[in-house]
Formats: structure tokens, C-alpha cells, sequence
């Protein structure tokens, strides 16, 4: 009797992980997330996340320092400088700087000259203003830029065993183009360990 | 007989070690120490709460909210959150910006983000409306 019953529950238990794994074979699925939320895919790289996190923090930095309080004019006009990469990783550095130009129009204190530095001057744009000029027979008055922003990308690598950990700086200056000073400087780390196949725990 | 009794006591010899390592290990507790009487006067708002998740309200806690305007007309909000576990924990949080007419302000780096807070530890999170406009904020957490 005590026999049959243990033979009914290994039967059971095999139809049970039979249907279980057979499940797990399904088609390939793709859904949307929120690409800057907890969802996104967490990897050893700058992801869409860090960047954003990376944006933020220096936003925030810049406009609590109160950097902006003693500029000539508002909006003050501001020319990107260089974006240094010395990361291991080929990215487009416009992940980083366009959040901060859109965050940085958005407060009506800054714009952004697209005539010198990493502007965002279009060729139509050139075109346009040689028109102008042509038309008007004036030469277009280009205003020169009050500030300067530049910002540096590093990344350091740790191992200890089979941990890895990738150490992200994100450097960011302002300067003052009349007096050459930086007048806000501000550096963000996005530290990541990756744990290698074995260990266990962190 | 007397082989069973001695595997179980073994066994539950092995489990009582286990524990006491895991605990001994897990405890990461921070120690503050500050001034006993702050010279700093924080604006400090009166807060609405709407709890969804019980668990993740008894994991942390918002202690308080406070003010300030910087750059001029640029909302600054801080909360002080506390961890009310002895355990180093994760929670993400999120701002968001209201206008004037309770319009939603979009801005791209309000986004979800990951706090990792020691066993016991309180901190601040703060961000800044990168929007002149806005006047209300909302502060989310999830697990």
C-alpha cells in the first residue's frame, strides 16, 4: 500500500517537471520598459540609466551652487567645449551632454551657442544666417559665448578575484570666458561590480 | 535508534551555526553622531502620504521634507530617509515636478533611481526642478 501511494507521487512529481520545463520554451519576446527605470538592463557599462542618474546629479550640482546667480545676462550664453572620452567604451558623448543642454535651456538661464565649441550648428542653419546676411547686407552680430562647459568621461577598472568593479567618473567645469576661472566644478562616480560565474554572495 | 538521535542533534547543530554566521554577518548597522543642537533652520513641508506597498513602508521611512530655492526660482526639494532594517537595503525612487495648473513637467533626468542605504542609516535625497514652472513635486518609492 505505503508502496503504491510513493510510486503515485514520483509519478506526479515527473508529469510536474515535465510540464514545468516544456513551459520554458517559448518565442522570443520583446517588451517596452522604461529605459532610465529599474528595469533597464544592469551591465557592467554605462547604461541608459547611469546616464541619466550621471545627468541629473551634475544638473543638480551646477544650479545648488549657485554658479548661474552671478552671470552678465540671462540667459547667459554658454559654448560647449570638449568631451573627452577616456573610457574604454565607444559612446556617443551626446548621451551625457544633451541631457544636460536640454536641462540647462529648460531653466531660461542658460542658451546655448551653436556657432562655436560642440554647437549643434546644422549646416541649413549656416546656410540660413549667410542668407541673411547676404539679404540684409548686414553682418550677422555672433554673441560670444559667457561661459564655457567641458567635461571629461573616466573609467577605472578593480578585480579582486572573480569581482569585478568598473568605477565611472563623470567630470563636468564651467568657466567664465572674461576671466578664464572656473567658477563650478563637480565630479560624479558610478561605481558597478560584476561578479564573475561561481562565486557566491558578495 | 541511538544513530538517528546523534544525526539529528548534528544536523540541528549545523543549522544553529549557520544562523548565528548569517546574522553575524548581514549586521552593517551605521553609527551618527552630530551636533546636539543644529544651527540650521530647514523649511520643512507638510507631507501627504499614500501607502500602497506595507512592506516597502515598513522597509523605510521619509523622516521629513524640506525646501529651499536655488539659482533664483529653482525649486530644491530634500528628504531625509531613514532604513529601519538592520540589513543594507536598495530602493529606487523617483521626483516629479507639478506646474502651477497641476500639469505634469516633464524632464528627462527625473528618473528612477537606486539608493543603497546600511542597516539603520539615515540620508538625504534631493533634486532640483530644472523648470522654473514648477511649484509641486511627488516622491515615489519602490522595492
Amino acid at each position: 500500500m505505503k508502496q503504491i501511494t510513493s510510486s503515485k507521487i514520483i509519478g506526479l512529481l515527473a508529469v510536474g517537471a515535465m510540464l514545468t520545463f516544456s513551459g520554458c520554451e517559448t518565442a522570443t519576446e520583446t517588451r517596452t520598459v522604461d529605459a532610465k527605470g529599474p528595469q533597464a538592463i544592469n551591465t557592467a557599462a554605462i547604461n541608459s540609466q547611469d546616464w541619466a542618474n550621471a545627468a541629473d546629479q551634475l544638473i543638480n550640482s551646477l544650479l545648488s551652487g549657485g554658479a548661474l546667480n552671478n552671470a552678465p545676462r540671462t540667459p547667459a550664453i554658454l559654448a560647449v567645449d570638449r568631451v573627452i572620452n577616456n573610457t574604454q567604451m565607444m559612446v556617443d558623448t551626446d548621451l551625457l551632454i544633451k541631457k544636460i543642454r536640454v536641462a540647462l535651456t529648460n531653466t531660461g538661464k542658460i542658451a546655448i551657442t551653436n556657432t562655436m565649441g560642440l554647437g549643434e550648428r546644422a549646416v541649413v542653419a549656416s546656410e540660413a544666417a549667410e542668407l541673411d546676411e547676404m539679404q540684409s547686407g548686414k553682418k550677422a552680430k555672433i554673441l560670444v559665448p559667457d561661459y564655457t562647459l567641458y567635461a571629461k568621461l573616466i573609467q577605472q577598472t578593480d578585480k579582486n578575484g572573480k569581482i569585478a568593479q568598473n568605477t565611472y567618473s563623470f567630470q563636468m567645469s564651467l568657466v567664465a570666458v572674461k576671466s578664464g576661472l572656473t567658477v563650478w566644478e563637480e565630479e560624479k562616480q558610478i561605481a558597478k561590480q560584476t561578479r564573475g560565474p561561481g562565486t557566491v554572495g558578495w | 535508534m541511538k544513530t538517528k538521535l546523534l544525526s539529528v542533534r548534528f544536523a540541528g547543530g549545523l543549522v544553529a551555526v549557520g544562523a548565528v554566521l548569517a546574522f553575524a554577518g548581514c549586521a552593517s548597522n551605521v553609527n551618527t553622531y552630530e551636533r546636539a543642537e543644529s544651527q540650521a533652520t530647514p523649511n520643512y513641508i507638510a507631507d501627504k502620504r499614500v501607502i500602497t506597498d506595507n512592506t516597502l513602508a515598513g522597509l523605510i521611512r521619509v523622516v521629513s521634507i524640506n525646501q529651499s530655492t536655488v539659482s533664483g526660482n529653482l525649486l530644491k526639494i530634500q528628504a531625509t530617509v531613514e532604513n529601519l532594517r538592520n540589513s543594507t537595503r536598495n530602493v529606487n525612487y523617483k521626483f516629479e515636478w507639478i506646474d502651477q495648473d497641476g500639469m505634469a513637467l516633464d524632464s528627462a533626468n527625473e528618473t528612477w533611481k537606486t539608493l543603497v542605504m546600511q542597516g539603520r542609516e539615515s540620508t538625504t535625497i534631493s533634486t532640483v526642478a530644472v523648470s522654473p514652472r514648477a511649484v509641486d513635486f511627488k516622491l515615489k518609492f519602490r522595492e
